[in-house]
């Protein structure tokens, strides 16, 4: 079953305007359920507006969001409700901390779905758990945390209200190796656990394939390819002309395609290219 | 933050100073361009002690630095105003900051964006307004402390070939400080730093030679770079520090080559 | 919510407001404010939209803009023209009576001058200042006017940059706002329903994020600037320097002139210009 499904969804800024925009034209696209969908795009290509679309802050100007099959606009007054079962975490996430304790702002979401103290507190510390933030941590103050700590203490504040599908607008932009490790693996690790949904939107190509189990390319506010990575990643052109790049690791197996040296270029990860390349030296 | 450090960057390089986040290396730019002083030792800029204040003036207009947020360092609202800001500060006449601005935005290959307003930008524009401002003042040296950490794959690569430009073509000494590696392949040096200390220097491919140097101050290496070493360990004879997919494809056709011709 | 939000935003280019000396600007204003203030009766509040009309022509200024500007204030405006259709008594009889309200041809013609002031005085303002100036122009403006207090020691450079660089924030931190309010509903924040306690506790997730950005960037703007040199205003140089051209005196001096017009055309009444009419005929 699809999570979330975007069927014919264009959003426009200033209709009836000589200025009018599509940020997004006529758009289909699926959202299968518990798996990691990678989602990549040039900077204005629709990436974020579909995001804002997916948990209702945005309403798309035609077409229909669904949300397992139920259209999230044909009760307005449950909001709310979709916003708790679809998790946005935006960009730099970090700057929406407020509170006295990173407890107390991880509680924000959880507090303003109404649930019971006690559910709250639970809540709370199994979120923390996937962030990698320690009990000590939590009794902080947000402001005192490093970079990277913020940056998951956000992203625990949305994972606390335990949202079924998660949107995520690049979680780990501008961290170290380290953090980045960190933020995808307590992310595919809470996939894992409660069977969710994640929508992970990234620049960057080496971790799009290695966490994603599909890959939507956006481009001038269409969507332009949808497909496994391997499927993905196999048209490069294709890519060069939504203006992305390839993971190295690509760019070296069409290399070595073109000297005839292998036959297929469907290799992503570091991984299985290592297998690939002891196999061809195995057959020299 | 930082303990014992010495460090000489020459005039004319083009360095990268490689180290995760809170690894001390934007306490090092700061103290560069004379922003922090150090509790213990000296930094000299030119010769001239940056702990001296009398100094202070003369090192930042020699050393200029391009900061992480582009929002955050541009003064003014319209593009040539901004780029205007430090020849007004050096006092300069009319003609000599029209002719900085100019010259720099030429440099930056922003010249059609003079009169558009700042805030309207991308952030690799906004970030090229930057290194124009900064250029403007006639600096020999400028800092980039994490100036691409914020932007998309293309506005980094917009500023990482103006980076290139003003070493390769002005003679500039360029000091980048970053944790992507990709970026850091492109100087001609690298220090690696960790926790307040260098713990490697080197071109290029000598610091991407120590894989597991890297992988234990929690770096990443690029992609060919950790297949070939992974090749290496499993006993194939492959040398380290391949840095690009071309060089990879070379490296392994020469292997399977020599493979056949012996099989055969 | 925040993004009409006009205010402070400059729109670079060429026309003859754009080309104006800002310190004349700056007179034209004052000039403008009380020609809009004094202008009362019909033919002179006609003249003095004519003139808006006039500079709305000169300035280059898109018109999509300028409903842009009015839009947020739209529920200011309505108030004001209400509250001065119900509650002006007049003399004459009532135009209309029903059930406790009463309009008065005075009171139309109140809310109707009224309406047009608010009006004249934010669009006006917009297109002198915000639009056409961009906001170095315009302290640098300010720090050379009020030069003269520099020798009673008020820090008249100081003032003037502080204003440039708030100015210059504005339309980042009205960005920054919108983030972090979707960003808060996302965590289902509610910032529309409860009473008015509530929904001032409600901002607190906003303001304090603001506060702590607003911090981070003035610190970091500020060492961004002290490696660019900055160390007051003693020896600063300006790339532009400011010049009066002839044009601008001419255009200062139509100005006042037509201010003056309309104190005098502000004595006659509409009636008056009909009966002066009718006596020629």
């Amino acid at each position: 079953m699809n999570a979330l499904e975007f069927k014919n969804v264009s959003v426009v800024y200033g209709e009836g305007t000589p200025f009018k925009k599509a940020a997004l034209d006529n758009i289909s696209v699926c959202f299968p359920e518990k798996q990691i969908t990678g989602l990549i795009g040039h900077t204005g290509s629709g990436k974020s507006t579909l995001a804002s679309l997916a948990n209702g802050l945005l309403k798309p100007t035609s077409g229909e969001v669904l949300l397992f099959g139920e259209n999230i606009w044909a009760q307005k007054r449950e909001m709310k409700k979709i916003r708790s079962r679809v998790g946005l975490v935006f960009q730099y996430p970090e700057y929406q901390l407020f509170d006295e304790t990173v407890e107390a702002d991880i509680s924000f979401g959880p507090k303003n779905i109404g649930l019971s103290d006690e559910e709250i507190k639970k809540r709370v510390r199994l979120a923390a758990e996937f962030c990698g933030l320690s009990q000590k941590e939590l009794k902080r103050s947000p402001f005192e945390l490093s970079g990277g700590q913020k940056r998951r203490a956000a992203i625990a504040g949305v994972l606390a209200m335990r949202p079924e599908v998660l949107v995520l607008d690049e979680p780990a932009a501008g961290l170290d190796p380290k953090g980045r490790e960190e933020i995808l693996g307590g992310l595919t690790e809470y996939k894992n656990t409660y069977g969710a949904t994640l929508i992970i939107i990234s620049h960057s190509m080496e971790d799009v394939a290695r966490y994603s189990d599909n890959i939507v390319v956006m481009k001038e506010g269409e969507v332009y390819m949808q497909g496994a990575p391997e499927e993905i990643f196999m048209q490069a052109e294709k890519l060069f002309d939504a203006a992305l790049d390839l993971p190295q690791i690509t760019k070296l197996f069409i290399e070595l395609k073109k000297r005839s040296l292998c036959q297929s270029t469907d290799v992503y990860t570091v991984g299985y290219a290592k297998k690939e390349i002891e196999k061809i030296i195995k057959n020299a | 933050m930082l303990s014992g450090l010495n460090v000489k960057i020459e005039k004319g390089s083009y360095t990268a100073i490689l180290g995760h986040n809170g690894c001390g290396k934007s306490t090092l730019a700061k103290l560069l361009c004379g922003i922090l002083l150090p509790t213990e030792g000296n930094v000299s800029v030119a010769g001239m002690d940056t702990a001296n204040e009398e100094n202070a003036f003369e090192i930042r207009k020699r050393c200029g630095m391009v900061f992480q947020n582009p929002d955050n360092q541009l003064v003014a609202s319209v593009v040539e105003e901004d780029i205007a800001f430090a020849p007004e500060n050096l006092g300069l006449a009319r003609d000599e900051i029209r002719r900085r601005v100019d010259e720099a935005l030429a440099t930056v290959d922003m010249s059609d964006y003079a009169r558009h307003a700042t805030h309207k930008l991308s952030g690799g524009q906004k970030q090229r307004i930057a290194i124009a401002g900064v250029l403007a003042m006639g600096p020999d040296c400028i800092i980039f402390d994490e100036a691409t950490a914020m932007l998309d794959p293309t506005g980094r690569k917009e500023i990482v070939a103006a980076m290139k430009r003003l070493n390769k073509e002005m003679g500039m000494t360029v000091v980048t400080i970053t944790h992507y590696m990709n970026e850091a392949v492109e100087a001609d040096r690298i220090i690696v730093m960790n926790q307040g200390e260098i713990i490697a220097d080197g071109t290029p491919e000598e610091i991407f030679s120590q894989v597991e140097v890297l992988h234990s101050v929690s770096l990443d290496v690029p992609q060919v770079t950790e297949l070939m070493f992974l090749l290496e360990q499993d006993g194939f004879p492959l040398p380290r520090g391949i840095l690009h997919a071309m060089d990879a494809a070379d490296e392994l056709e020469k292997f399977i080559g020599e493979q056949k011709n012996e099989r055969a | 919510m925040l993004k009409d939000v006009t205010f402070g935003q400059y729109f670079p280019g060429n026309s003859l407001l754009h080309r104006t000396d800002p310190r004349i600007k700056i007179i034209l204003l004052i000039e403008y404010l009380v020609l809009v203030l004094v202008a009362e009766s019909l033919p002179a509040v006609a003249l003095s939209l004519c003139f808006t009309a006039f500079l709305i022509a000169v300035s280059g200024v898109r018109f999509g803009i300028l409903i842009k500007s009015v839009k947020p204030l739209i529920f200011v405006l309505a108030f004001t023209a209400v509250i001065n259709l119900f509650f002006t008594k007049g003399e004459s009889e009532p135009l209309l009576e029903w059930k406790f309200i009463t309009v008065y041809s005075e009171g139309v013609r109140t809310a109707v001058t009224m309406l047009i002031r608010l009006l004249s005085m934010v669009l006006g303002s917009g297109i002198l200042i915000s639009f056409t100036t961009s906001p170095l122009e315009l302290t640098d403006a300010i720090e050379r006017l009020l030069k003269p207090l520099k020798a009673i020691k008020v820090p008249v450079h100081e003032f003037a940059m502080m204003m440039s660089i708030a100015l210059r924030f504005i339309p980042t931190l009205i960005e920054e706002t919108n983030k972090i309010i979707s960003a808060q509903k996302a965590r289902c924040a509610d910032f529309e329903s409860g009473n008015i306690i509530k929904r001032l506790k409600a901002l607190v997730p906003i303001l304090i994020p603001l506060f702590v950005s607003a911090i981070r960037r003035a610190e970091e703007l500020a060492d961004a600037m002290e490696c660019r040199c900055y160390r007051g205003g003693e020896g600063r140089t300006k790339l532009k320097v400011m010049k009066t051209r002839p044009t601008d005196f001419v255009f200062l001096a139509s100005v006042t002139l037509f201010t003056v017009a309309i104190f005098f055309v502000n004595m006659i009444e509409f009636s008056e210009v009909i009966a002066f009419c009718a006596d020629i005929f």
